[in-house]
C-alpha cells in the first residue's frame, strides 16, 4: 500500500518543487524532472501492482481511525494498474513534450505532474466526498492546463468549468443523499447497506448525472470536442488519454458497489444503449469533422461508447469478463488516443493549418507522423493484434455465444464500422500523392517517432495479452 | 416548534428564495450582485440558524465578502447583452423544474429524520480527546479528514495558476480603467480597517482549535485586509515571480505533504500522527495553510496584472 | 413540517434554480452566479442534514467547508475568463 502512496506522492511532490522553482529553472530542467517523476513514480506502481498479485485488495485507513471515521485508501489490481497506466502515459507524453520543437510553455511541467497526482489520489481513494474533492481537482487541473493555449481555448475553457462545477455538484448532492440516508461516506461500508428504494436510485441517478457528464459521455458530451480540440497537443493527449477516465472509474465503483445489485441490473441495458448512441453519433460527427483535432476529439466520445457498453454488460449479466474488457478498453484507449493526438498535432504544426483536408499528401510529407495516425488508428477500429482488438475480442465472446446477445454485438460491429470509416477517410487523403499540401516546415522527425511510440506500445499490448486479462480478472469483482 | 422559530424560518427561506430567483433574474446586472451579496448574508444567518457557526463565518467572509468583490470586480468591464427567452419557452421550462422539484421534495422528506445505525457524529465525540484538538470541526478537517482538506488546498492553489495563465495571455492590463485613484476616505479608513481585519483573522486561527474558526476562516479574512490595502493603494505591487510570494503559496500544501510523508516514512503510515504530537502539528500545519490560503485568495480576488506576471 | 425539512426542501428548490439558470441563461456572469447558487443549494441540503442530530454533524459542516473554498476558488477563475473573452472581443471589434 505504501508503494502506491509514493506513487501518488512522487507527481505531487515534484509538482509543487516545480512551481516553487522560477521559470528560468524549469525551462531548463523541467522536462527533465517530470520524466524522472513519472518513471519513479511508474516503477513504483509496478511494485504495487507485484505486491497485489499476493494479497488481492488492501486498503488504509488514513490516520489509523476506526473505519467510517477515517477515509480509506484501496488498493487493488485493477488500481495498481491504472497508476502504472497513468505514470505510462504521463512518461510518454512528457517525452514527447520534452523533445518535440513545438514544446509547450514552462507552465506545462508543474501542471501535468499535479494532474497525474490526482489521478493518482483518484485510483486509490475509496470515500465518496474524497472522490468528490479529486473530481474537482481534476477539473480545475484540466482547465489551467487547457488555457494554456491561449485566447481560442478561453471560451470552451470557460464553458467546461461551468459545466464540470454543475457536474460536481450534482455528484456532491448525490453525495449528501446517501450520507442522509446511510450515515456513510466509506464506499466499502456502504456496498454491505444500500437497498433499492427511492431515495438510494435518486442519489445514484444524480451521481450519474454528474460523473457522465465530466466523461464526456453521450448524450453529455457537447463541451469535449471544442475543449479537447483547442488545448496545446500535449494536454489533448492527456486529457483524452487520462482525464475523462477518472469520472468512469468512480461510475464503475458507484454502480459495481455501492448501488444494490437489482438497481445495478436495472440501469446496465441504459449505459449499454447510451453506449451504442456514442458510437454511432461520435462516430458520425468524427466523420462529418473538418478539423483534424476535432474528428480525434469526436472520436474520444464515440470510444467512451465501448466502456460505457462494456460498463452496462458488466452491470446487467454481473458477467467477469466484462469487467476485463471494460478497463483493457479504457488501457488500450489511452495508448492509442495519446499517439493520434500528438500524431495530429505533429501533422497540423508541420503544415500548417488544422484544417483535414491538409492531410492530402501526408504520406509523402510527414511519413512518420501519418503512420502513427494509422497505427493508432487502426487499435481504434480493433484489427488485429492490437490492444483495441483485444479489448473487443474480450467484449465479443460473451456476446456472441448466445444469439439473445446478438443486438449488442451488431451494435459492436456498427460502431467499429464507423470507427473503421473516419479513420480510412483520413488515412486515405494521406495516400492523395496528387494534391499534396506543401508543409510549411520541415517535419521533426524525433517529435514524430515520439507520437508513434504509444501507437507500438498499444499493438505491444496484445502479447501481454494473457498477464493483463490474468491480472484484471483477478482482482475487481 | 415556538411560534418565533416558525416565523424566523420563514423569513428566511422567503428571502433567500427571492434574493436567490432575483439575482438570476433581474433586469439589471448591479442589483443582481447586490442581490447576490445579501443573499450571501442570509445564508450565513442560515447557517447561524442551523448550529453552523464555522460555516456562518466561512459564508460571510467567502460567500458574501469575498465574491461579491469578485462580482463587482466583473461587472465593472462587462456590458450586459439583454437576450431574454421567448415567454412561452420559460413558462415550459419552469413547469419542468417544478415537476422535477416535487419528484426530488418526495425523496428529500424522508432524509429528514436521522440515520439510527453507525452514526459519524457520535464516533467522531467518541475520538475527539485522541485528536489533539476540542473542536469537533477543526479535528475532522486536520486529523479524521485531513487528506480531503491536503487536496483542497491543492485545488485553490490550481485555480491560482489557472488564473495566472489567463492573466498572463491577456495583453492588456485586466482593468486599467476600472481602477481609479483611491480617494481619501477609503484610504483612511483602510488603515483603520486593515488591522482589525488581520486582528480578528488570528484570532480565528488561534481559536479554531477550541471552537469555530480555523485557517480557511482566517485566511479569508487576512485576504480581505490585503485586498482592501490593495485597493487603496498602500500595498506595494507583490510579485508572483519573487520565490517568497510562491513559497507562501506553497507553503501550506507543501508542509502537509511533508507531514503525511514523513508520517509513511518514520512514524505508522500516511496522515498518522505520532502519538502526543498531534496538537502542535494540527496548528502547525494550520498556521501554514492559513498563510497559503490568505495569499492565494488575496491573488484570486485583487490579482493584478503586475503582480502575477513573471 | 419540521424546520430540517423545510430547509431541506428550501435547498433542493435553490439547487434546481440554479441549474435552470445555468442552461437557460445568456449572460455569462449570470451563468457563473447560477452555479453559485446550485453550490448554496447542495451545502443548505447538507447543512440541514447535519442539524438532525442534537450536537450537529461536524463531519457534514467540514464538508461545506471544504464545498465552499471549493465554489470561490473556481468562482475566481471563471470571472477572470469571463474577463478574458470580453476584453478579447472588444479588442477585435475594435
Amino acid at each position: 500500500m505504501n508503494l502506491a502512496l509514493w506513487s501518488m506522492a512522487i507527481p505531487l511532490v515534484s509538482g509543487l518543487v516545480l512551481l516553487l522553482a522560477g521559470p528560468r529553472q524549469v525551462r531548463r530542467w523541467g522536462g527533465y524532472l517530470t520524466l524522472v517523476a513519472s518513471m519513479a513514480s511508474g516503477l513504483t506502481a509496478w511494485y504495487a501492482l507485484q505486491s497485489t498479485t499476493i494479497q488481492l485488495r488492501q486498503y488504509l485507513l488514513l490516520g489509523n481511525w476506526e473505519e467510517g471515521l477515517a477515509i480509506r485508501l484501496e488498493l487493488t489490481t485493477l488500481s495498481a494498474l491504472l497508476l502504472l497506466f497513468t505514470a505510462l502515459i504521463h512518461g510518454l507524453v512528457a517525452l514527447y513534450a520534452r523533445f518535440s520543437r513545438h514544446g509547450i510553455s514552462h507552465a506545462y511541467w508543474p501542471l501535468s505532474c499535479l494532474l497525474h497526482g490526482t489521478l493518482a489520489a483518484l485510483w486509490l481513494s475509496g470515500d465518496l466526498f474524497n472522490l468528490y474533492v479529486t473530481l474537482e481537482l481534476l477539473g480545475l487541473t484540466s482547465i489551467a492546463l487547457l488555457t494554456q493555449s491561449g485566447a481560442r481555448a478561453w471560451r470552451p475553457a470557460l464553458d467546461y468549468l461551468l459545466l464540470s462545477l454543475a457536474a460536481s455538484l450534482c455528484y456532491l448532492l448525490g453525495v449528501a443523499m446517501l450520507y442522509g440516508q446511510y450515515g456513510l461516506l466509506d464506499i466499502t461500508l456502504l456496498s454491505d447497506m444500500t437497498q433499492n428504494d427511492g431515495a438510494t436510485r435518486l442519489a445514484l441517478i444524480l451521481m450519474t448525472g454528474g460523473l457522465m457528464l465530466k466523461a464526456a459521455m453521450w448524450p453529455l458530451h457537447g463541451w469535449l470536442p471544442a475543449a479537447h480540440a483547442s488545448a496545446p497537443t500535449a494536454v489533448s493527449a492527456l486529457l483524452s488519454a487520462l482525464v475523462v477516465k477518472g469520472p468512469l472509474f468512480i461510475l464503475w465503483r458507484l454502480w459495481s458497489e455501492v448501488a444494490p445489485i437489482d438497481a445495478a441490473v436495472q440501469a446496465g441495458p441504459l449505459f449499454a444503449a447510451a453506449g451504442i448512441a456514442a458510437l454511432i453519433g461520435g462516430g458520425y460527427a468524427s466523420l462529418r469533422s473538418p478539423y483534424i483535432k476535432t474528428l480525434v476529439a469526436y472520436s474520444t466520445v464515440a470510444q467512451m461508447g465501448y466502456a460505457m457498453m462494456a460498463l452496462g454488460l458488466l452491470l446487467f449479466w454481473q458477467h467477469p469478463q466484462m469487467h476485463v474488457a471494460l478497463w483493457l478498453f479504457v488501457i488500450a484507449h489511452g495508448l492509442a488516443k495519446a499517439s493520434l493526438f500528438m500524431a495530429a498535432g505533429e501533422i497540423q504544426n508541420t503544415l500548417g493549418t488544422r484544417r483535414i483536408s491538409a492531410l492530402r499528401g501526408a504520406t509523402q510529407t510527414v511519413p512518420i507522423a501519418m503512420f502513427a495516425f494509422a497505427v493508432a488508428g487502426g487499435s481504434l477500429i480493433g484489427l488485429p493484434p492490437s490492444g483495441g482488438f483485444l479489448s473487443k475480442w474480450v467484449l465479443l465472446g460473451p456476446l456472441l455465444n448466445d444469439p439473445w446477445h446478438w443486438p449488442w454485438a451488431a451494435g459492436v460491429f456498427l460502431g467499429t464500422l464507423v470507427s473503421a470509416a473516419y479513420v480510412f477517410r483520413a488515412v486515405i487523403m494521406g495516400f492523395d500523392r496528387v494534391h499534396i499540401k506543401r508543409p510549411d516546415l520541415n517535419p521533426d522527425r524525433t517529435a514524430q517517432w515520439l507520437a508513434m511510440l504509444p501507437a507500438l506500445l498499444v499493438w505491444a499490448m496484445a502479447l501481454s495479452g494473457n498477464w493483463l486479462t490474468a491480472w484484471l480478472g483477478g482482482g475487481g469483482i | 416548534m415556538a411560534i418565533a422559530e416558525i416565523i424566523l424560518d420563514a423569513t428566511l427561506i422567503g428571502l433567500l428564495l427571492v434574493m436567490g430567483l432575483g439575482t438570476l433574474h433581474t433586469r439589471r446586472t448591479g442589483a443582481s450582485i447586490a442581490l447576490f451579496a445579501g443573499f450571501g448574508m442570509i445564508l450565513a444567518l442560515v447557517w447561524a440558524r442551523l448550529g453552523a457557526p464555522d460555516l456562518a463565518l466561512a459564508e460571510a467572509a467567502i460567500g458574501a465578502g469575498l465574491t461579491s468583490a469578485l462580482l463587482l470586480r466583473a461587472a465593472s468591464i462587462t456590458e450586459e447583452e439583454e437576450i431574454s427567452i421567448p415567454a412561452r419557452r420559460q413558462w415550459l421550462s419552469w413547469l419542468f423544474v417544478a415537476v422535477v422539484f416535487v419528484w426530488l421534495a418526495l425523496h428529500v422528506i424522508r432524509l429528514s429524520t436521522p440515520v439510527d445505525s453507525p452514526s459519524l457524529p457520535n464516533l467522531v465525540a467518541g475520538h475527539l480527546a485522541d485528536s489533539g484538538v476540542d473542536h469537533p470541526v477543526t479535528a475532522v478537517l486536520l486529523n479524521f479528514r485531513a487528506w480531503d482538506t491536503l487536496l483542497e488546498l491543492l485545488v485553490l492553489l490550481l485555480a491560482l495558476l489557472g488564473f495566472r495563465q489567463v492573466a498572463r495571455r491577456n495583453q492588456h492590463p485586466y482593468d486599467a480603467d476600472s481602477h481609479p485613484a483611491p480617494w481619501p476616505l477609503l484610504k483612511a479608513w483602510s488603515r483603520s480597517l486593515a488591522p482589525l481585519l488581520v486582528v480578528t483573522g488570528m484570532y480565528l486561527l488561534w481559536r479554531g482549535s477550541e471552537s469555530a474558526g480555523g485557517a480557511f476562516q482566517a485566511g479569508a479574512v487576512l485576504a480581505a485586509a490585503f485586498v482592501l490595502l490593495r485597493l487603496s493603494g498602500q500595498l506595494p505591487v507583490v510579485h508572483w515571480s519573487r520565490w517568497t510570494v510562491r513559497l507562501a503559496a506553497l507553503v501550506g500544501p507543501a508542509l502537509f505533504l511533508t507531514v503525511a510523508g514523513a508520517s509513511a516514512l518514520a512514524g505508522e503510515g500516511w496522515l498518522d500522527y505520532p502519538d502526543g504530537m498531534s496538537t502542535p502539528l494540527i496548528l502547525l500545519i494550520e498556521a501554514a495553510a492559513t498563510v497559503s490560503i490568505a495569499v492565494t485568495l488575496a491573488f484570486l480576488v485583487s490579482g493584478e496584472e503586475e503582480d502575477i506576471a513573471e | 413540517m419540521t424546520a430540517v425539512s423545510t430547509y431541506l426542501l428550501t435547498g433542493m428548490a435553490l439547487f434546481l434554480v440554479g441549474l435552470h439558470g445555468l442552461l437557460t441563461l445568456q449572460s455569462m456572469l449570470r451563468r457563473i452566479i447560477a452555479v453559485n447558487l446550485m453550490g448554496s443549494g447542495v451545502f443548505l441540503v447538507l447543512t440541514a442534514l447535519a442539524a438532525r442530530v442534537p450536537d450537529a454533524d461536524p463531519v457534514l459542516h467540514a464538508l461545506v467547508v471544504t464545498g465552499l473554498v471549493v465554489s470561490i476558488s473556481a468562482t475566481a477563475l471563471a470571472l477572470r475568463l469571463h474577463g478574458a473573452i470580453q476584453r478579447h472581443r472588444e479588442d477585435d471589434d475594435s
